[in-house]
């Protein structure tokens, strides 16, 4: 008889919960109170200066992913694809423009609101992508609401004083137009209160995913996926801070007690590149059933920010800016990843190639290779999306993940 | 009456195969058939005909191991394996110095590169697309109103293949059409599209290699793609003797090695 191996489920969950719904209602009421304004933000912000300015911060990747993850993503891209959106451009911004125009939202049944916020103004930064430029000037035409942001340099591998000073110019000429646009002169202490906040969640955020180094880990990528929502949607808010207070303490009991996220865990894998939003169950748990501990990835580290010492706050927001992965060459990259996978002990690595999503993407142009060469660890490339389910097999991906395993099994005879 | 009968079975996306082999390796039985749409009449299909072959019966099975997208299929399989291990398990024990190997299959392409103990180092499958494996082929072929050995035997005719360039199986479909209209020779053309395949292949090998293996149903029934396979990559092809066995004499060669007779817990009659 077998008997069924069920995962130890984190506790502070419920709290996470609780902390999204009062976000989101807090979102919505914001957006039908005439002395309240909404902004819209990259993930990767700079929403601590919407933050100064007074706005309620919406996240629109957040809800792309919500997108995917909750299965409607294929059912809103075809009306952004129908209205000039190319199908092989981001599956986020194609299936949140589909979702507009659709008038289909996860957060009416997920938080029983009509939709996103309405925007007073959109703020982007293209360190990620120049796609999220091209998604806000569709809302911002969409809701006659002004669109503006900054352009950070790319592809870095050192990043240079001239670098930061070149972004924090950047992000002092978005401040004066933002100023210019409102008439409100923006809160300089609310700032640098933002930018602390940040800073500890950030750095609270990067202490539980260090806990991943232990063996076994308490926690792996598909959890993290769930509670790195607090990192993005209330970073600079003392909710933030305290919610991942929780989750560290909780993650030091896991560790010290032994309790595994994978209970059996056999292999550790580094995952590069985004996650499969609408199969992260499926993949979840058969990488459950397999022993398989993704216990680093990119995703969940792109929020993990250096800590801020005080002084200028905008000088630590050009340098969270210009240093995140995303923004550095394939040198960085390569040297970074190979280091994750020292201190996190990994066995194995898997690069998602998101057809629809080349700049979170590692694996188009030798890396992959390299790295297996360099760290001698078996190296998987995979084919799928982050929400557009047309490009990803389910068949030849698990095929693909259990020839894996059936590898790393091999190196250990 | 037979005992200790090592049985391995592939149920691949297009064809369902089965090889049965004593405890000293020897091939007692084997079949293949289309796998349709009912995966359990196609397995329950290929082990009766075996075992016939075998002169055994199900309850003289001491081990299974059952490979291929359907291979969960397989109820009384001991040990589910992917078609990688067991298409380079099979290649390896026909040719030992093989160290590459390519299977092209219904669904998709392979490459595969193992190290001298025959444990896995390298593989690669193609990506979603159709394009470079027999569901291209066969989908061509229908379309032009002919089944894949007629398109094979044109094929073998050619004197200067057609370029097909898509990489979509729709529009290499329109391609060819499009190269008929020219009046380009249906002989070229169906060559072309065994170059095309091969051209797919050598995409998905990293390095110069000196020989490969060959594996799986297409490689099979066409010859066509071997002639194409030779010309694209630089190394020496060495076709499997039952190229569309490959991955269930595979299948079969990992059971004789799990020392089943001690470890098999599964009723298989």
């Amino acid at each position: 008889m077998t008997i069924a191996v069920k995962r130890v489920p984190i506790k502070a969950r419920k709290r996470l919960q609780t902390l999204m719904h009062d976000y989101f209602l807090n979102l919505d009421a914001a957006a039908t109170d005439s002395n309240r304004n909404v902004a819209w933000c990259t993930s990767v912000g700079p929403c601590e200066i919407l933050t100064a300015f007074g706005y309620e911060v919406y996240f629109p990747e957040n809800h792309g992913a919500m997108l995917g993850a909750r299965k409607i993503s294929h059912e809103c891209i075809p009306a952004a694809v129908a209205i000039g959106y190319s199908a092989e451009s981001c599956s986020y911004m194609t299936s949140d423009i589909g979702s507009a125009l659709s008038g289909v939202s996860p957060l009416t049944e997920a938080f029983g609101i009509s939709g996103p916020p309405k925007p007073d103004l959109l703020c982007y930064n293209t360190n990620q992508c120049r796609e999220v430029q091209d998604w806000w000037n569709f809302f911002g035409r969409r809701h006659n609401a002004p669109v503006m942001g900054i352009g950070p340099p790319t592809h870095l591998d050192l990043v240079t004083e001239a670098h930061t000073d070149f972004v924090r110019n950047e992000l002092s000429q978005l401040i004066t137009r933002i100023e210019s646009q409102t008439g409100t002169k923006m809160d300089w202490a609310k700032l640098e209160e933002a930018v602390d906040k940040s800073s500890k969640a950030s750095s609270l955020w990067r202490k539980v995913l260090d806990t991943a180094q232990s063996h076994p880990s308490p926690i792996t990528f598909f959890d993290g996926l769930i509670h790195m929502a607090p990192v993005i949607l209330m970073r600079g808010s003392q909710h933030a801070i305290d919610y991942y207070t929780l989750l560290l303490a909780e993650m030091n009991e896991r560790t010290n007690a032994k309790e595994a996220a994978v209970t059996n865990e056999r292999f550790r894998i580094y995952w590069d590149g985004m996650p499969v939003w609408p199969k992260v169950r499926e993949m979840s748990e058969k990488f459950f059933d397999l022993g398989l501990c993704v216990a680093a990835s990119t995703y969940c580290n792109s929020w993990a920010f250096e800590e801020y010492t005080g002084g200028d706050p905008l000088a630590w927001m050009a340098k969270t800016s210009t240093k995140i992965f995303i923004n550095r060459d394939e040198t960085f990259k390569q040297k970074f990843l190979l280091d994750m996978c020292k201190q996190f002990d990994i066995d194995g690595m898997i690069f998602h190639n998101a057809r629809t999503c080349p700049n979170n993407t590692n694996s188009r142009f030798g890396m992959a290779q390299r790295l297996r060469d360099e760290s001698g660890l078996p190296v998987l490339v995979f084919d799928g999306d982050l929400s557009d389910v047309r490009f990803f097999s389910t068949a030849q991906t698990m095929t693909n993940i259990e020839t894996f395993v059936e590898q790393l099994e091999g190196r250990c005879r | 009456m037979r005992e200790n009968l090592f049985i391995g079975i592939d149920v691949g996306s297009s064809a369902t195969k089965c090889v049965i082999l004593d405890n000293t390796g020897t091939w007692l039985g084997h079949h293949v058939v289309s796998s349709g749409v009912n995966y359990a009449d196609a397995i329950d299909t290929v082990v009766s005909h075996a075992l016939l072959q075998a002169e055994g019966s199900k309850k003289d099975i001491a081990y299974c191991v059952s490979t291929g997208y359907g291979r969960k299929h397989v109820t009384f399989s001991d040990r589910f394996v992917t078609e990688i291990t067991a298409h380079a398990r099979g290649a390896r024990e026909w040719n030992p110095s093989v160290r590459n190997i390519i299977d092209i299959g219904g669904q998709d392409t392979k490459y595969i590169r193992i190290d001298d103990n025959g444990q896995l180092i390298d593989y690669r499958m193609n990506a979603k697309c159709a394009a470079g494996t027999g569901t291209f082929l066969e989908s061509i072929a229908v379309k032009l109103g002919m089944t894949l050995s007629e398109l094979d035997e044109l094929a073998l005719k050619s004197t200067a293949p057609t370029l097909v360039n898509s990489y979509c199986t729709v529009f290499a479909g329109t391609e060819v059409i499009e190269r008929i209209k020219e009046g380009q020779s249906p002989e070229d053309i169906a060559m072309g599209l065994f170059h095309s395949i091969a051209s797919r292949v050598k995409e998905m090998i990293p390095c110069s290699v000196e020989t490969v293996g060959v594996t799986g149903g297409v490689v099979e029934h066409c010859r066509a793609l071997v002639i194409a396979l030779e010309e694209a990559l630089s190394g020496a092809i060495i076709e499997a003797p039952m190229p569309q066995h490959a991955g269930a004499y595979g299948a079969a060669l990992l059971a004789l090695e799990s020392n089943p007779i001690f470890e098999s817990k599964v009723d298989h009659a």
